[in-house]
């Protein structure tokens, strides 16, 4: 293994250290895979976690709408972080590790609007 | 390399040789304060020296031959050895040297450290490679510790030592979660400390403190609830070391006034 590093390590064209994917084509292939894996997952999530007013549609939705926020990454190993991230959050959903409450942090469902006229900004106590 | 081996085999002897030093100091410290009872001006110098631990040369010595050892060995991966607060010796590395060095440590007769302490992560957003990975070991056979040091940016990983020290999988777990540096080939890196559903790596400097979600029970929905917060006043620092002097014993100032006036002190030791 260390001859091995070693030999890794004299490369003089080497620049930065690929965390997965090596080129472009890759890391769009793995970002989709992510999609595919949660896009099958969300009917099992919202039967196991019994969420109440959310369907499988919303929850592609909210998976669209969050990969979709990440739209404008385009470093190869920011990408690559995501999809690790992603995927670990898939592994704690699909567990069971995460609890209803961690489910419905994404909807947020309860989050006030915030007040735009003067009086409700008044009554608001701002 | 037979004499290095004896060299560090010599550490706990050296050691047992710097407890009876301090035991013979503290009691030579101890008669000029018996005495201090009958004349006050004998204790001045006992309690200006600061107790600060006393540094064995020899081990010192002994600690950066061996250090020089080690980068002899390893040429192409350690950086730079040194010996910090007179007797830790530290082993800075290159990134890619992590899993080679290790081995080394682990493996070498002369080494031996083959007790995993722990591996801890530092954030300095000033430098280049803002995140400083620490690893700790311990060598039971020669008794002696060793810090190795490397250093990495929020998107480099870095090989994870979890197959030459099985202790380090936990560690390096924490280390993802407080400060998002990703460990390659790790068995099973996932969040330790930080809830479902957390974002963001609380040891990191730039870490907001105040935070912008709030959490709570809502009774309506029957379940806990993350909420943005935001806070009509902003959020304040506050300064809580004392005004006064606590440690006088340590004051810089004045230990170098005395250095810098040795005559008023003779003057007063003839009061």
């Amino acid at each position: 293994m260390a001859s091995r590093l070693i030999r890794q390590s004299q490369g003089a064209t080497k620049i930065v250290k690929q965390i997965l994917s090596t080129d472009k084509a890759e890391a769009r292939r793995r970002v989709l895979n992510l999609y595919k894996a949660w896009y099958r997952q969300i009917p099992y999530v919202v039967l196991n976690y019994e969420i109440p007013g959310v369907t499988v549609k919303d929850g592609r939705v909210k998976l669209r709408e969050m990969f979709m926020k990440n739209k404008h990454v385009t470093d190869l190993r920011a990408i690559d972080f995501l999809v690790i991230r992603g995927q670990m959050e898939l592994v704690e959903t699909v567990n069971i590790w995460k609890q209803k409450n961690h489910i419905m942090t994404w909807f947020k469902d309860t989050w006030n609007p915030k007040p735009a006229d003067f009086l409700s900004k008044f009554y608001e106590g701002n | 390399m037979a004499a290095l081996r004896r060299l560090i085999g010599f550490v706990p002897g050296m050691v047992q040789c710097a407890r009876q030093g301090a035991g013979l100091h503290r009691a030579a410290i101890a008669v000029p304060l018996m005495n201090g009872l009958l004349s006050r001006n004998l204790t001045t110098s006992a309690e200006n020296k600061p107790t600060v631990r006393p540094v064995n040369p020899l081990v010192q010595k002994t600690l950066r031959d061996f250090g020089n050892y080690i980068g002899e060995c390893l040429p192409k991966f350690v950086q730079k050895v040194q010996v910090t607060t007179g007797d830790e010796l530290e082993v800075l590395i290159h990134p890619d040297g992590v899993l080679p060095v290790l081995t080394f440590l682990r493996d070498h007769t002369n080494a031996q450290f083959t007790n995993f302490i722990d591996v801890c992560g530092v954030d300095m957003p000033t430098r280049e490679c803002r995140f400083e990975v620490v690893y700790n070991l311990l060598s039971l056979r020669y008794n002696s510790r060793i810090r190795v040091k490397t250093y990495t940016d929020e998107l480099t990983p870095i090989d994870s030592c979890s197959d030459i020290y099985k202790g380090a999988i936990w560690f390096e777990r924490e280390i993802w979660d407080m400060y998002g540096v990703f460990f390659s080939n790790h068995p099973d890196l996932r969040r330790i400390l930080t809830d479902y559903g957390f974002e963001g790596h609380p040891f990191r400097k730039d870490f907001p403190l105040t935070g912008y979600i709030e959490m709570r029970y809502d009774d309506e929905v029957k379940r806990v609830v993350a909420e943005p917060v935001e806070f009509t006043q902003e959020f304040r620092k506050f300064e809580y070391s004392t005004p006064w002097e606590m440690f006088p014993a340590y004051n810089q100032k004045a230990q170098e006034a005395a250095e810098a006036a040795p005559e008023e002190k003779g003057e007063g030791e003839k009061k």
